[in-house]
């Protein structure tokens, strides 16, 4: 098959089953079938994706194909098609490889859901996975908002997936509408470069300005959909939804969309540098500021979306600094181990029924294989020497060291330390020390549930000896060499995993531990943000309300109720009785004669 | 006898025949209104004729005297249909029973 | 003289309109149109007098008694309208004679001569001459009258089958007198 309809058919794969499900809806209500189907649809388009790999390690070269979409007068506004090189192939592997993972885990972690919920989420997870494979294998900025605009979608279903919890509806809706708000930016966005250069294309060449302000509009875009600050707020929140959701979308891909934008539009992105500054400087700080946060979680799984925030921060400053291929290659390894990271924090939860850290607490005991893959997971992420994290980790630290970026290279440099702290803390906190009352039961989950973490601790581990090939793919020069930044880099993640030892190894009875769980700076964020959204959005809101209520529905009670009044008067006349006719035709008169007399 | 006194005349009967018509709530008492507005007319052609010569206003008035006769025929039958219904002649009655 | 007869019609007009009881309101009606009569014969309309006198005081005002006895239930039946109306009715047949009288104070009809007035046989001819065709058609009018009265007014037949009463003989609504 060609590479183009092996595209397509990873693409429409997912989508069929979600069409299926969607359409023969006792399919989806029993529950089982529908993760079957789904799972099936994932593995026709991993396997599709996977064949693109092999005729790509073979000798395939970049493929494209489209049809016209929106004609206007004849004429196609837009295109609509597939298009595989080397950054959209090995993101459709990445992605499917994590969502099967994730669906495979799903049909053990969910199992417990009734069985119209259980057929609901699968239909969800082939709708997202369908949706991202949109994004990932579009040819232009049009058919990648398309894409765009429906992982968001998918994200605000799954994440109200408990729909009947307060929390979890509201955590929703937060997420929808943070990210709308930074969505506006993409559309903006596309319309200036749609009406300065006539085209959705990334590979167009506007004006300096026009690309400043495109890619300033993308970047919006960005901060929103990768949780990047000021935005950030929602993707806590979003650990509302399932685990595993969490793991795919909030994790491994959907986040990351946003990097991969930038990734895709880097021609774009090389002729704004004023847009490209301001991505180093909040990458930057989100690194830093969402590490401080995820040191003081009580919530497992809140850690690991802060981590998030910060690991994707870490990417933009990368792209910032200019070197779209450390942050892809970031991106890469970070979907691997942090989707092995979520995956295993759901088994630690599936097992103990609790997302809190003080209800953990020597669970390597109980869960010998879980224990394995969060502790790959964990040294990945803070970047321990040889695990994937640390390859790409260096990258992006290097590639500011080459821009002589030395204020963004020590804030990613703290925040590596951060991480290392934070990750031990975690390790140490649930599965290290006695064991807690909660996790006296605890057992693993069975082989649906630790299968999908050994498969993803291989590239957890491993990915990063992948640097060089994908290199290769995007034309990016590799080479790592011992200089400055693998050094210093390597010595903050081993210095951060030892202060959290020695800060925690005791149940965190050292002096440090309690005012660091104090220390809650992300309350201030979102603090900010309502009252901004009370002020700014309820105060237009209310001022709006107030006008249809009383202007429009005014005008239009008004309307309503002159019709009922006249009809009531008018009611009077018809009496039924001859006399008042008679008076009436005689009033008649009356007037006619009047109009006689007078002219 | 000038014309405008028999104008002013008819006038006259036509508005007494209407204060009857709005004021009666019996049917043959509305009827009786009806021929006194008739009779109002026919003065009125009748007086026309004769300042205006000619046989045509006391032919008019002949007609119409057939036309009312004609009239206070279906009239009284309507209102002693009204009456075995209703067992009265008042037409308010009449127009309650409709709702 | 003609002043007198005038004054007969509207009083007598007045009184049918205003009497209580419905017997001398018809007989102040034949009052009324004994007085036109009379203006007739002074409107030199000698023949319209006597067609007057026998059509309507002989003919429509004895069917006006008899519908009056026939439909009568009681003494009084005219329901009083309340005071209101009455001065609706006033006010309304006051202003419209006031505009009236204005209509023909200002038209120039007052300076109108009397004409030789045609003689009977004349009178006839035009009839069933020149207004021959308008004559026939009265005359289906006053058949179709007289056969929708007669239709109108007919009790109704017990049903030749059932033997019911017809629905609409039996009163849809108790009055209560």
């Amino acid at each position: 098959m060609s590479p183009v309809t092996l595209a397509v058919v990873a693409t429409l794969a997912p989508a069929v089953a979600a069409l299926v499900l969607l359409v023969v809806f006792p399919l989806r209500h029993r529950g089982a079938p529908a993760a079957w189907l789904t799972i099936l649809g994932s593995v026709v388009s991993l396997a599709a994706a996977l064949k693109l790999l092999v005729d790509r390690l073979g000798g395939a070269v970049d493929a494209r194909a489209t049809v016209p979409w929106i004609l206007e007068k004849g004429h196609a506004m837009a295109e609509l098609g597939v298009l595989v090189d080397g950054v959209s192939l090995p993101m459709l592997v990445i992605v499917c490889v994590v969502a099967l993972c994730v669906q495979l885990f799903s049909v053990a972690y969910m199992h417990d859901e009734a069985p119209r919920a259980y057929g609901r989420y699968f239909t969800l997870h082939a709708l997202f996975l369908f949706s991202m494979n949109v994004v990932v294998v579009s040819p232009n900025l049009l058919q990648l908002f398309a894409g765009w605009e429906l992982v968001g979608l998918t994200s605000y279903l799954l994440i109200g997936f408990y729909f009947a919890k307060p929390s979890a509806a509201k955590a929703a809706v937060k997420a929808f509408w943070m990210t709308k708000l930074a969505d506006m930016g993409f559309l903006f966005g596309l319309l200036i470069l749609f009406v300065s250069t006539g085209s959705f294309e990334w590979t167009t060449q506007p004006s300096t300005l026009v690309a400043t302000w495109v890619t300033a509009m993308l970047f919006v875009a960005v901060i929103g959909k990768s949780a990047q600050f000021p935005l950030h707020i929602w993707l806590p929140d979003a650990m509302e939804g399932p685990t595993p959701v969490s793991a795919l979308l909030h994790a491994a891909t959907m986040v990351a969309a946003g990097v991969f934008l930038v990734v895709r539009a880097d021609p774009l992105f090389a002729l704004a540098p004023a847009t490209r500054d301001v991505m180093l400087w909040v990458g930057s700080i989100t690194a830093v500021f969402a590490a401080f946060l995820a040191l003081v979680q009580s919530d497992l799984k809140k850690v690991l979306a802060f981590s998030t925030s910060s690991q994707l921060g870490y990417m933009v400053a990368a792209l910032g600094a200019g070197n779209a291929f450390a942050g892809f290659f970031h991106l890469g390894t970070h979907a691997f181990f942090k989707a092995l990271l979520f995956l295993a924090a759901g088994s630690v939860i599936h097992a103990v029924h609790s997302n809190a850290l003080s209800d953990m607490g020597g669970l390597r005991k109980k869960l010998p294989l879980t224990t394995a893959a969060f502790g790959i997971g964990a040294l990945s992420l803070a970047g321990f020497p040889g695990f994937a994290g640390f390859f790409s980790k260096d990258l992006v630290l290097t590639s500011l060291e080459d821009k002589f970026h030395w204020v963004p290279w020590s804030l990613l440099m703290f925040s590596a330390f951060l991480t290392a702290f934070y990750m031990g803390r975690v390790l140490i906190k649930a599965f290290g020390g006695e064991l807690s009352a909660k996790a006296e039961h605890a057992h693993e989950g069975g082989p649906a549930m630790t299968g999908p973490l050994v498969v993803l601790a291989v590239p957890a581990l491993l990915s990063g000896f992948l640097g060089g090939w994908l290199a290769t793919q995007v034309n990016a020069s590799y080479h790592l060499h011992l200089g400055l930044t693998p050094v210093v880099a390597t010595s903050m993640s081993l210095l951060g995993l030892g202060a959290s030892y020695f800060v925690f190894r005791n149940g965190g009875t050292a002096p440090l531990a309690p005012t660091l769980e104090r220390l809650d700076a992300f309350s201030l964020v979102d603090k900010t943000w309502s009252t901004g959204y009370q002020v700014g959005l309820l105060g237009v809101a209310s001022l709006a309300g107030w006008f249809d209520r009383y202007v429009i529905d005014g005008l239009i009670n008004f309307t309503g109720w002159s019709a009922l009044e006249g009809g009531q008067r008018a009611r009077t006349l018809q009496t039924g009785r001859v006399r008042d006719y008679a008076l009436m035709v005689v009033a008649g008169i009356v007037v006619l004669t009047l109009i006689g007399v007078l002219r | 006898m000038t014309l405008t006194n028999c104008i002013v005349l008819a006038a006259a009967l036509l508005c007494i025949g209407i204060y009857g018509l709005v004021t009666r709530t019996q049917a043959v008492a509305m009827l009786l209104s009806v021929e006194l507005m008739a009779n109002a007319a026919n003065i009125l052609f009748a007086a026309f004729g004769h300042f205006r010569g000619g046989p045509a206003g006391q032919v008019l008035v002949l007609f119409s005297l057939a036309i009312t006769v004609a009239e206070v025929a279906v009239g009284l039958a309507l209102v002693m249909l009204i009456y075995r219904r209703h067992g009265d002649t008042l037409l308010d009655l009449a127009s309650e029973a409709k709702q | 003289m003609s002043y007198l007869s005038s004054a007969i019609i509207l009083a007598s007009a007045l009184f049918v309109v205003r009497s209580k009881n419905l017997i001398h309101s018809v007989l102040w009606l034949a009052m009324t149109l004994l007085g036109t009569a009379a203006l007739y014969a002074q409107l030199d309309a000698p023949f319209l007098a006597g067609v007057q006198v026998l059509t309507y005081v002989g003919g429509v005002v004895t069917l006006m008694i008899f519908g009056v006895m026939v439909t009568r239930r009681h003494e009084g039946a005219n329901a009083p309208s309340d005071h209101g109306e009455e001065d609706r009715g006033f006010i309304f047949a006051t202003a419209l004679f006031v505009l009236l009288a204005l209509a023909i104070w200002k038209s120039p009809m007052a300076l109108a001569t009397p004409q030789p007035s045609p003689t009977t046989a004349q009178l006839a001819h035009a009839l069933l001459d020149d207004y021959l065709i308008a004559f026939e058609v009265l005359s289906l009018l006053l058949l179709a009258a007289i056969v929708g009265a007669v239709v109108l007014a007919r009790r109704r037949d017990p049903d030749p089958i059932t033997g019911e009463e017809p629905a609409a003989t039996t009163p849809t609504r108790e009055v209560t007198p």
